[in-house]
């Protein structure tokens, strides 16, 4: 069996981490996978992604279009411009958060009939592939946590509770103290247990 | 994980190819190292600039990809197994070097990593290195993922010592940016010796007769090479017999597997690892018994040509399908769907992935999202600077050209729309050619150009152009994009950096001093945050003739933020006063700010004079915001001098900015 993960935001998010946890975590506990990730423009506030594939019969590093089990996104456009990777009644989790983009900014400036796109019109616009969508507040629920740093942890936890995703919890926090700095681990590991929690 | 890299105990690790690819040469004992960072291979600098005195690496952060070629060349001269990495384009700057070494060999194993780019993720041009092996006679690897990238560099020294030649392995960007588990063997690293170039008494010297000598050795030594790849555990052949067959290399290789197992077909195919020389029997053999052969290589039809010529000798009547029938394209990346498509065809069968109809699909769900195009970081010192040269440009858009390079200031290009006044669409070639191509344009068009360039790219390629305007006096203005770093590739130092790998002091090299030994005149430095004084410096070189240079200071601000935080200095973001905001939009209008937008309500403001400013105000976010505060001397009703609670943009913090050292 092969689980497809597309995981998409805006550089400077801590995708990386995510799939950084993952990978050490398959290394540890036996499982094959194979990553592919967007690297090269070191500016932040582009659009990046992280294909995340595990099973035995993986070797394409990129993930087939319709074929995502889980969309996790940082961010609502961008996970939006990935939909077409998703699986049909694929599973989003999906931060409920939108950054503008400069020229949408830029946009509305030189026309005051335009208007930002919300996370409302993206959700609309996902119904049409998957009514499974999971809407998260990770910023509010990383100061919960106790850091803002940690919304990528909180849609981590929240990823290990989806239906059929073939780590352990158990697996993926005994790797969490090997990725973030000593003295973080312990928000970290709070952040997880409470994007864990989200899901229900 | 970099400490997988070095990890002397663990058997397997999940790494980055790139990291997988310095793993086989510490584990093949490298000594030297040397790079010019480039995207999809910067990573391999990284990782080696981390652990280079951990791991007793001599490592050097060249001036450009040549120098770093002529400084492994030398090494395995003198006597050490050496390295260098470099990205397509940075080939073509190593070129002349480059083909010469083929020419006169090496001595201890000396490997070169090059990567190709289809798709263009971070590259001016879409080339297929693969001709630069076989014009060169080169032997050439190419692995299909990090696991056989690490095991092919290791291989590659072992081969470069046996033939006496640079070994070249030829990734792309799919392969160095993905990560996979990788088996690791111990690193069994020897202590530093320095080697006896004269105890080798062997001639490096090649031209007239001595090339013609060389040469001839040269071309048996492709025979043997080939030879030998005839029997490389790097070409595998799997599958039934078919009678259709598929021969294919790199990381088309990945999509080919994953395609049959979803077409539920096992056909013959043929892996090539070593495609420079070709194995010519081993693909004849593979030949002989098909009616047809799929070839699913990205770029050029480099192994389809060669297979074609092969055919005609042991089987004339194969169909070949690829790129010379039509079915795959030259350019771009492929993937599954691409290779499914095709297949599925050629093997006349039927299945029901529709990739097409989800495209279709998806793409009218997508039609709402706006572009989210690469722009400067908050802080980035070149928005500064490209937003009072729009101001000192003004009305006189028309009467200049623009002549841009590669660096993050390319970017431009992408943002052509909003920085329009500066045409960032006129010209944009390759690294430094902007200065030449100045020069060119001055002579033969009345326009005043600007030239621009950064730091990092000056020392790379830009000194040659620079001194050929001097020495002409052309009528240019070239800016000078000082960030410190090596910005675009992330953050690398470079010449005017003034430290090296794991952070070693350097002899700085000021570009100022530079470009007084090359006789310039008029030199202009600009603190580029001060943006009120970049507009007067900008319009003086406008108005007066010949060669003006104007560097324009300041720190990368990525790289700054991290000194800040590794220092303990807190970045104090600035905000927008929505309670006096006038709604004027001046910091929005032509700022292009990632940290600023607008807000969603409107709200009022009546002034002391009873006027009410009505709509939507600015907002600047706390997180992103770095504190350069150029937006707030942008404001018209903030006086950055004076900072008072009337501002309407201010620091949290009363504290005052401080300015860097020019």
């Amino acid at each position: 069996m092969t689980y497809n993960i597309m995981t998409c935001g805006v550089g400077g998010q801590g995708l990386m981490l995510v799939s950084n946890i993952i990978g050490l975590t398959c290394a540890e506990y036996g499982f094959n996978i194979r990553t592919a990730e967007t690297h090269g423009l070191a500016q932040r506030s582009g659009s990046i992604y992280t294909h995340i594939r595990i099973g035995d019969n993986v070797f394409s590093p990129l993930i087939p279009y319709g074929e995502a089990d889980v969309l996790l996104g940082m961010e609502a456009i961008e996970s939006l411009r990935y939909i077409e990777f998703l699986k049909p009644n694929g599973v989003i989790i999906l931060n409920d958060y939108v950054w503008q983009p400069v020229q949408s900014t830029f946009d509305r400036v030189n026309d005051s009939k335009v208007k930002y796109v919300t996370v409302q019109n993206i959700i609309e616009k996902m119904k049409e592939i998957t009514t499974n969508i999971f809407i998260i507040n990770a910023l509010e629920l990383a100061l919960k946590a106790g850091n803002s740093l940690t919304s990528n942890v909180i849609l981590l936890g929240a990823l290990s509770k989806i239906k059929g995703f073939p780590i352990l919890k158990e697996q993926l926090i005994s790797m969490i103290p090997n990725v973030v700095p000593k003295k973080a681990i312990d928000v970290n590991l709070k952040a997880f247990e409470i994007g864990y929690e989200e899901i229900k | 994980m970099i400490d997988d890299v070095i990890s002397e105990d663990k058997d397997k690790a999940f790494l980055f190819c790139n990291e997988a690819i310095v793993r086989g040469a510490l584990e093949a004992d490298v000594k030297v190292v040397a790079f010019y960072p480039g995207s999809p291979v910067s990573e391999i600098l990284d990782t080696f600039y981390q652990i280079s005195d951990k791991m007793d690496v001599k490592m050097e952060i060249a001036t450009n990809e040549k120098v770093a070629l002529e400084i492994v060349a030398g090494a395995s001269m003198g006597g050490q197994r050496s390295l260098t990495a470099l990205k397509s384009v940075g080939l073509n700057v190593a070129s002349d070097t480059f083909f010469s070494l083929g020419y006169t060999g090496v001595n201890k194993g000396c490997v070169m990593v090059f990567a190709d780019d289809p798709y263009c993720h971070s590259s001016q041009s879409e080339e297929d290195g693969r001709f630069f092996a076989e014009y060169g006679y080169f032997p050439l690897l190419e692995p299909t993922d990090p696991v056989e990238a690490k095991q092919m560099v290791k291989d590659a020294f072992e081969i470069s010592e046996r033939f006496h030649t640079l070994v070249l392995i030829r990734t792309t960007t799919r392969i160095n940016h993905q990560s996979t588990i990788v088996p690791l063997t111990p690193l069994n690293r020897t202590k530093f010796i320095p080697g006896s170039f004269r105890s080798y008494n062997r001639s490096y010297a090649t031209v007239g007769s001595r090339a013609r000598e060389l040469k001839a050795e040269l071309l048996r030594k492709r025979d043997r090479l080939r030879e030998e790849f005839e029997n490389s555990k790097y070409n595998i052949i799997s599958g039934d017999p078919s009678e259709i067959g598929i021969i294919t290399s790199g990381v088309s290789y990945n999509y080919v597997l994953e395609v049959v197992r979803k077409l539920n077909i096992n056909p013959l195919i043929l892996k090539l690892g070593t495609t420079n020389p070709l194995p010519n029997n081993l693909v004849k053999k593979f030949l002989k018994p098909l009616k047809s052969v799929v070839i699913v290589e990205e770029l050029s039809p480099f192994l389809e040509n060669k297979i074609k010529a092969l055919s005609k000798d042991v089987n004339p009547d194969i169909q070949i399908f690829g790129k010379l029938s039509g079915h795959f394209s030259e350019s771009n990346e492929y993937n599954i769907p691409i290779v499914l498509n095709v297949i599925r065809d050629v093997f006349n069968l039927s299945s029901d992935h529709d990739y097409e109809k989800i495209l279709h699909n998806t793409d009218e769900l997508k039609s709402i999202l706006p572009v989210r195009i690469p722009v400067f970081c908050p802080g980035c010192p070149h928005r500064a600077t490209f937003w009072a040269l729009q101001r000192a440009v003004g009305n006189k858009s028309d009467k200049i050209a623009f002549i841009n390079d590669i660096g993050c200031y390319s970017m431009l290009l992408l943002n052509a729309k909003i920085y329009s006044k500066l045409h960032p669409d006129d010209l944009l070639l390759a690294m430094g050619a902007t200065i030449g191509a100045a020069s060119g344009l001055s002579l033969a068009s009345e326009e005043k150009i600007f030239s621009i360039i950064g730091d990092s790219t000056f020392f790379h390629a830009g000194l040659p152009g620079m001194i050929n305007v001097s020495n002409n006096n052309e009528n240019v203005i070239v800016i000078i994009l000082d960030n410190s770093v090596t910005a675009m590739t992330g953050q690398q130092p470079n010449p005017g950096t003034g430290y090296g790998p794991s952070g070693v002091p350097k002899h700085k090299i000021p570009i100022e001093n530079v470009l007084k030994g090359m006789g310039f005149e008029n030199v202009i430095i600009n603190d580029c945050y001060d943006v009120k004084n970049s507009i007067k410096s900008f319009k003086k070189a406008l108005e007066q003739p010949g060669a003006t240079v104007i560097i324009s200071r300041g720190p990368c601000a990525l790289w700054n933020d991290r000194n800040k935080r590794t220092r303990g200095e807190k970045i104090q973001p600035f905000f927008v006063d929505n309670e006096i905001c006038r709604k004027c939009h001046t910091c929005m209008r032509d700022f292009y700010c990632p940290a600023i937008s607008m807000e969603s309500m409107e709200t009022e403001y009546m002034d002391d004079n009873g006027k009410m400013w009505k709509g939507f105000s600015s907002h600047i976010s706390t997180e992103l915001c770095d504190g350069c505060g150029v937006c707030s001397i942008i404001c018209p009703y903030t006086d950055h001098e004076n900072r008072s609670a009337n501002d309407v943009i201010k620091p949290f913090s009363k504290k005052r900015e401080v300015p860097h050292d020019l």
